[in-house]
């Protein structure tokens, strides 16, 4: 605040020290002005003053005293120097001051005002004691006065001294002691002196600056600061490698220096023999590439099967209007012709009536044929692809996890069609090509996945191997394999099932088991525990022979058999209680059996004539299960009867598999060799529902009913796996448990 | 059905289905677009980023996935 050399002492023609003194002594003890401008505006008044005695002679000191004034409007000698102030204006108002003086003082006054600090509530209320001080006096400015008053003292020596004036300068003209002279001063000789320079070089650069730009350059990452520098350069900067350079060449485009650009780009073609074929091979293997390619995949496949995947989930189909109207209505025109060809059995007139209805309305037709279209079975697609043709399908499960991920297995039923087998993973969103493919050596007849840990994917051989696979990764390779078991399967597996046990004999936790069936006559369980460990829950013994003996004969012949081991096709665990279970066999034999109790069954159901290829619990009505055998029927069973309840036999080929729908407790679907059918027993006991009608080429080999929708998948001997929604399928979601031994029992009776 | 072209951002192809021009013309073009979008993306949130691009037309469905390093342009035809 004080300025830096000591001021100069300044005395005017009589002597006097009039010194302007600095106005404002900064007192180490206040505190610091808040405001700068204050500072600023005393430094000024500062150098104002400095030159202040050169218009001392004004009589209008007005125009520095605002400023002065200003800068005592300081907060920490506020109220004293109103009273100073007030002084000093008493002083210079008898000059006849401006009425500025006036204005200036309101002015100070407003300023004290501004600086006041900051009030808290509690402040208001505080009792605040204000001393007044008069402090001493502070000579701002001292102006004397050119003017006395006639009747003061020195009244007498001035109006004399005025006179000598007067007279002197009355004397001036024609004095001798005046005399005039004039001067010549010197003016030196001009020299120029001329100074060039380099041209400075301006150069306009413009920028969009984005939000994301303000990210990225706060957020380094490592290849942001050579692009960066880069970029600033504005040059082809050559050490770099040509990887840069098209970084580079992004990075600048983006901010729309176009001029870099093209500079780089001549770069990176004058290089290009040099990096750019590494480059390339770099990008097309890297694993961005073939993620990117592998979503446009599936981009791909959801626009060419978006109609079929949103009649799966029955979502209403979405036509697309930018197809030409032509294809609309052919698409109707087929719908339509389909129509007339069932009801032309009809003789319904409301039917000739809408088959002349405008063809664009075709959601209506089908409401008002509602009632008298049969229901059928729509092929939405196939999986297939061209590593399964030629393979038989032969089981299929879903994954517990994700009810779109459905896993394959191809293998063939017979010896002689035996060859390298496969499992193949399939997704909804790509129908043309499986997610994971697994070889296996022999033909795959049994899969499923786990429920503990969905990953893993348990598949039976023809060979009797049960490997396990994790879907997880993309290698081939099995995770665990019962090859090398010595207890291991000798004959094909033929059902597999993860399954949770309620209790365990041995240990205690709750651990997921595969039990696994086959034709070597045991039912076994494995464990995980450092690869595959098992135990036999069941040997299936080979009952004597079943023909009837004579009334007479109590004993039985005793047949030498080769193997007393019958051969198990499949089996189902109770749904309730895990601990009963149902076994089928070669020989037609069902027997139900607990796991705590291998000597013995607990039931043998007689029935079949041929191999029992598939039995199924009622899911809803669980007393009731269902068999199917390769004799060319369907056997419904009750668990307390030993004979059946209802015979299916309306092909003449054999039933390979079965299985109940996971909505309806009447509705189950078979897979005959020639044809798949929908049996609905509320509707009818005697024919299926549906009958749908395979290739002349192809055998219907699985089916699989679909969890979260109506559909059905059917698997055939070609390697293709159908996807087919049933249309108009009178929706009997009954699921009560009585229910299907209400319609039964009128069958039970007769 | 579809093409498949795939580029650097220097706008050379590196491998594609279709005749040239038609490729280098589809390259330009959608480098330009992708930056915009990718732009507009992040200027609403700069922790996002662009992951994919559709356009559809009348006649075709144009796939954009972009990367730092390249472009991976799919023109899909409609099938009936």
């Amino acid at each position: 605040m004080q300025p830096s050399s000591p001021l100069p002492l300044v005395f005017d023609d009589e002597g006097k020290d009039v010194t302007p003194h600095p106005l404002f002594h900064s007192d180490p003890d206040t505190a610091v002005p808040r405001q700068a401008k204050l500072l600023a505006s005393s430094d000024y008044s500062g150098g104002v003053l400095s030159s202040f005695p050169m218009h001392q002679t004004g009589g209008d000191g007005s125009f520095v005293e605002p400023f002065s004034r200003r800068t005592c409007g300081n907060s920490s000698i506020s109220k004293p120097n109103a009273s100073t102030m007030e002084f000093m204006l008493d002083e210079i108002v008898e000059p006849g001051s401006q009425g500025d003086t006036a204005v200036s003082l309101s002015d100070v006054q407003v300023r004290q005002e501004e600086t006041e600090e900051q009030l808290t509530e509690e402040d208001l209320d505080r009792r605040v004691d204000i001393y007044l001080t008069e402090t001493e006096t502070i000579w701002m400015l001292d102006m004397p006065s050119v003017v006395a008053s006639v009747e003061s003292e020195d009244a007498g020596r001035i109006l004399e001294r005025n006179k000598i004036y007067v007279d002197i300068c009355k004397n001036r003209p024609g004095n001798d002691r005046f005399v005039e002279k004039m001067m010549q001063t010197i003016n030196g000789a001009a020299k120029n002196k001329e100074v060039q320079c380099d041209k400075i070089v301006m150069e306009d650069k413009g920028m969009v600056v984005t939000s994301w730009d303000l990210y990225d350059s706060f957020n380094v990452s490592e290849t942001e600061p050579t692009s960066k520098g880069e970029a600033t350069n504005g040059k082809s900067s050559t050490s770099h490698m040509t990887k840069k350079h098209d970084q580079t060449a992004s990075v600048t485009s983006a901010r729309g220096n176009i001029t870099s650009v093209t500079t780089l780009e001549s770069a990176a073609l004058a290089r290009i023999h040099e990096g750019e074929k590494n480059r390339l091979e770099a990008i097309l293997t890297s694993e961005n590439f073939q993620q990117d390619l592998f979503f446009m995949e599936r981009v791909l496949m959801e626009n060419i099967f978006q109609p079929k995947l949103a009649a799966y989930r029955q979502f209403p189909v979405l036509i697309d209007p930018a197809v030409t109207s032509d294809n609309v209505s052919t698409v109707v025109a087929v719908k339509e012709a389909k129509q007339e060809e069932h009801d032309k059995g009809k003789k319904d007139k409301e039917a000739q009536k809408e088959a002349l209805i405008d063809p664009s309305i075709p959601s209506d037709l089908n409401k008002a044929l509602e009632e008298t279209v049969p229901p059928s079975l729509e092929q939405l697609w196939s999986y297939t692809c061209d590593l399964t043709k030629g393979h038989n399908v032969s089981s299929m499960a879903w994954s517990k996890v994700n009810p779109d991920l459905l896993a394959v297995g191809y293998g063939a039923f017979d010896f002689k069609e035996q060859k390298k087998g496969l499992a193949c993973c399939w997704s909804l969103k790509n129908p043309m090509w499986p997610e994971r493919i697994f070889q296996c050596e022999h033909g795959v007849t049994a899969l499923d996945f786990s429920m503990a840990s969905p990953n893993l994917l348990a598949v039976g051989m023809y060979s009797g191997t049960i490997t396990i696979y994790n879907v997880r990764s993309c290698t081939t390779t099995a995770i665990l394999s019962s090859r090398d078991s010595s207890a291991r399967h000798t004959g094909p597996v033929w059902q597999l099932k993860w399954l949770e046990q309620d209790r365990d004999t041995a240990d205690d936790d709750k651990r997921e088991r595969l039990i696994s069936i086959s034709a070597d006559g045991r039912l076994t369980k494995w464990l995980i525990q450092k690869g595959l460990d098992c135990t036999d829950l069941m040997k299936i013994k080979r009952a004597g022979s079943m023909k009837k003996n004579l009334p007479c004969e109590k004993e039985r012949k005793s047949v030498v058999l080769i193997s007393r081991q019958a051969a198990g096709m499949c089996f189902d665990f109770h749904p309730k209680d895990t601990n009963f279970y149902l076994a089928g066999t070669e020989e037609g034999l069902i027997h139900k059996c607990s796991c705590s109790y291998d000597q013995q069954f607990l039931e043998t159901y007689k029935g079949h004539k041929g191999p029992v290829y598939k039995v199924a619990w009622n899911p809803f009505s669980t007393d009731m299960f269902l068999s199917c055998s390769a004799d060319w029927t369907i056997m419904l069973w009750h668990q307390n009867s030993q004979m059946p309840i209802l015979t299916f036999s309306s092909t003449t080929t054999v039933v390979h598999d079965i299985m109940w729908s996971p909505k309806s407790v009447f509705i189950f679907a078979a897979a005959n060799e020639s044809r798949v059918e929908i049996w609905d027993l509320s509707v009818s006991i005697l024919d299926p529902v549906i009958t749908r009608f395979a290739n002349p080429e192809a055998k219907f080999t699985s089916v699989l009913f679909a969890k979260n929708t109506d559909c059905l998948l059917v698997g055939d001997s070609r390697g293709e796996v159908s996807v087919f929604a049933p249309q108009n399928l009178a929706a009997s979601s009954s699921t009560k448990v009585d229910a299907l031994s209400d319609v039964i029992s009128p069958a039970l009776t007769t | 059905m579809t093409e498949l072209e795939n580029y650097l951002f220097s706008g050379i192809p590196i491998r594609t289905t279709l005749d040239n021009s038609t490729t280098v013309q589809y390259a330009g073009l959608l480098c330009q677009l992708t930056m915009k979008a990718r732009s507009t993306v992040r200027d609403i949130d700069p922790q996002n980023d662009l992951t994919f691009l559709r356009i559809r037309s009348k006649k075709h469905e144009i796939m954009v996935a972009p990367d730092k390093e390249y472009l991976l342009i799919v023109i899909q035809n409609p099938c009936e």
